[in-house]
């Protein structure tokens, strides 16, 4: 849009232009430290991707051979395997918790408060390396998972040396903190219209049908904006496998992030760390956007879904 | 006339704020006007307590500087380490290990000449091969602590528990492997040995075999069958029962081993450390244990396979303002007789020779450290060349030990494959 100027701007016009350099000035914090934290750094990174910068040595040569060395680096196909494996159990398995506990939650109980505040805690701890620590304390071999386990009748289980499960302990603690998601889903069941509910219990609908038919189509909106926030987050995941696990056993937990990292500031090769993060990137951009084409098929605003709207 | 009302409250509200942030940062800068140095090391808590205490007693002497101290454990230590040195954020003083002056000083000047600051640090106290070992480009990069090599300690407390003498040869240890399994149980093992120990414990053993030292020359002396030789000792070593594998020890959740509860309960019976860590492992048993340094075998080989080298370094980095009180600080710790006997052996013996006589003349050189020590230097007949120690074979879990000392463990390399990434990643490091 134009923005109204010269001697022909009247009153109302000035009111706009003010109030537009004024909303500039509060974002230019904002804007600056995007600019340099943010903008630089990606410019940055994509000129250093097609060169063999390290981090001692500078730069010797330019060229695509980091883009070729990706495809051919087992390690690198292997990290981006466990990356989606870990993407694909904690995104569904999160919400569906996030979903069942809003559920519980949505009844006018006694002292409700205080349990949605409960199982918003882990949330508010969980992105701390104290609770990394933690995990990994509790399923260590003879932590307390184990001695649940046992005390259950069950054999121990290798939690955190098993190439079979490290992954999933990573999981779990992603899994245990659903509170953001849980919330989001607490909203979207309040304007939940009780009166589709009445009329499908008259129309002899039980609890599953009713749950499948009104309150998942309801919630689907939600549901997709939670999965492609929860996405975002388990495909930028570094924290817990650099503490809990340090990317083993034998590589089983070892993501991207953490791979781009160990590459930057083990291997010190900055420009292959630099083109790993511009794939990864249009990986990610990619499944995003697959995501968004998807929701026409399964998303419904307003009751429809998008492509019949 | 709102608006310009508006804009002059804020125009006031900024030069406000401007105002009391430069009286505050003004009068925080009166109140303190020492001059500030950094200094930051790794270590276990031991080596963290001596030094801040030395530390300190260096600032109760020079109150016109105050020294701000960076430190923790081992463990990611060099990650964050090669972050600063490229940033340039690291402290004025740094703790390093002496690879680190051809790894990370070659290509950009990163360490100060401490040549330029010998009339506030005395290295007529160390000897001219020590610091020739720390020079680069005629530079005096660093200057070395201590030296030091692998070796034995044993948990004597759980040898007599399991009926035994602790090893003195490698039959024996063979033998505790057997008995430990068989009186105490499957959680118990004589010796513990993390993926980097498995590769120093290998190399010790072809060194004692072959007498030929690991590198010389820039050349690895060893073909790949004395490797996989070698490999097959340590997966003897596993299969004897003598150490636990890879999977058991991560299992335990433990980041080093003196964290680990089944180091500190005694279940793991024997390390093979550096000498100058011992202070950490003997600290971190449980009360009633005792922890004793053990003697090389003599029936791997007919040579003594061990081998040395400079523990770790102080450097000075370039970029200090105040290199003058750097090395004063350095020089109190290092060679003073007071700084020296509060740092005690925490980084191993002193090389100081005023601090080892200080150390000496306090009784602090009768421990298990001067013990393991002595007996280091009587036995090592190599150093240790600085490329064994390249991050590109020795960092976790990118470096090429980790990756086939676990395989090997997990099963996923057989001892030819892993032989062979071993002579592949010296060569790549080497050329």
């Amino acid at each position: 849009m134009k923005r109204p100027s010269g001697p022909g701007l009247t009153g109302r016009g000035k009111y706009f232009r003010q109030k537009e350099n004024e909303g500039l000035l509060f974002i230019s914090l904002w804007l600056a430290g995007f600019i340099v934290f943010r903008l630089f750094p990606s410019v940055f990174s994509l000129v250093f991707s097609f060169s063999d910068f390290n981090l001692f040595g500078g730069i010797e040569k330019w060229g695509f051979m980091n883009y070729i060395g990706i495809a051919a680096d087992k390690k690198i196909t292997a990290s981006f395997a466990v990356t989606v494996k870990y993407a694909a159990i904690t995104v569904p398995l999160k919400l569906i918790a996030a979903l069942l506990a809003a559920l519980l939650l949505n009844h006018a109980v006694k002292g409700i408060g205080f349990f949605r505040t409960v199982f918003y805690i882990p949330t508010v701890l969980g992105s701390s390396v104290a609770i990394a620590i933690l995990w990994k304390a509790l399923f260590r071999d003879d932590g307390l998972v184990n001695q649940f386990l046992v005390l259950l009748g069950h054999e121990k289980i290798s939690w955190l040396s098993d190439t079979g499960n490290a992954l999933w302990v990573i999981s779990f603690l992603r899994i245990w903190q659903f509170g953001s998601s849980m919330v989001v889903f607490l909203a979207a069941l309040k304007a939940v219209p009780h009166e589709l509910y009445e009329a499908a219990e008259i129309d002899g609908a039980g609890t599953i049908r009713k749950f499948f038919t009104i309150t998942v189509p309801f919630l689907s909106p939600v549901i997709f904006y939670n999965m492609v926030t929860q996405t975002g987050l388990a495909f930028q995941e570094f924290n817990a496998p650099f503490v809990i696990t340090q990317g083993g056993p034998r590589g089983s937990t070892t993501l991207i992030s953490l791979l781009i990292y160990n590459i930057a500031f083990q291997e010190k090769n900055m420009g292959m760390a630099c083109a790993l993060t511009w794939v990864f990137f249009i990986v990610v951009s990619m499944i995003g956007a697959l995501m968004f084409i998807s929701q026409k098929y399964w998303v419904y605003y307003d009751g429809t879904p998008r492509e019949e709207k | 006339m709102f608006f310009e009302k508006m804009k002059v409250k804020k125009i006031i509200l900024a030069a406000v704020t401007f105002i009391m942030i430069g009286v505050f940062s003004s009068c925080s800068e009166e109140k303190d006007n020492r001059k500030k140095i950094t200094i930051s090391w790794w270590g276990g808590e031991s080596r963290h307590e001596a030094t801040i205490n030395a530390i300190k007693a260096f600032e109760e002497k020079n109150p016109d500087i105050k020294a701000d101290v960076v430190f923790g454990a081992w463990d990611g230590w060099e990650n964050s380490m090669t972050a600063a040195f490229y940033a340039g954020t690291h402290s004025d003083i740094n703790q390093i290990n002496t690879n680190w002056i051809s790894e990370y000083g070659s290509e950009k000047e990163l360490f100060l000449d401490l040549n330029s600051v010998s009339e506030h640090f005395d290295l007529s106290n160390y000897d001219k091969s020590s610091l020739e070992q720390c020079t680069l480009n005629g530079k005096l990069q660093a200057v070395p602590v201590s030296v030091t090599g692998r070796v034995f300690y044993w948990n004597k407390t759980t040898f007599e528990k399991a009926g035994l003498e602790i090893p003195s040869s490698l039959s024996e240890l063979y033998n505790a492997g057997t008995v430990f399994r068989e009186t105490l149980g499957d959680g118990y093992y004589p010796l513990v040995l993390g993926e980097y120990d498995r590769m120093v414990l290998m190399v010790y053993y072809l060194c004692s075999v072959y007498g030929e030292p690991w590198i010389s020359d820039g050349k690895l002396n060893y073909t790949t069958a004395q490797i996989e030789e070698g490999m097959e000792f340590i997966n003897s070593l596993e299969d004897g029962h003598v150490i636990p594998t890879i999977a058991e020890i991560l299992g335990d959740g433990a980041v080093t081993f003196d964290k680990s509860p089944e180091l500190i309960s005694g279940k793991y019976a024997g390390i093979f450390e550096w000498d100058s860590a011992s202070a950490k492992y003997a600290r971190a048993l449980e009360d009633g244990q005792e922890l004793v340094a053990g003697d090389y075998f003599e029936d791997i080989g007919k040579y003594k396979g061990g081998f040395s080298k400079i523990s770790v370094a102080f450097a000075i980095s370039e970029n200090t303002k105040y290199p003058e009180e750097c090395a004063r600080l350095l020089d109190f710790i290092l060679n003073d007789p007071e700084g020296a006997v509060i740092m005690g052996t925490e980084r191993g013996i002193p090389l100081s020779a005023s601090a080892r006589k200080a150390c000496e003349g306090a009784g602090l050189l009768g421990g298990i450290e001067a013990m393991a020590n002595s007996k280091v230097l009587e036995w090592s007949m190599f150093s240790l060349d600085v490329n064994f120690e390249n991050p590109r074979l020795k960092v976790n879990p990118e470096g090429v030990y980790y990756d086939v000392f676990s395989g090997l463990s997990y099963g996923d390399y057989t001892t030819e494959e892993a032989a062979e990434m071993i002579s592949d990643g010296f060569s790549d490091v080497l050329t």
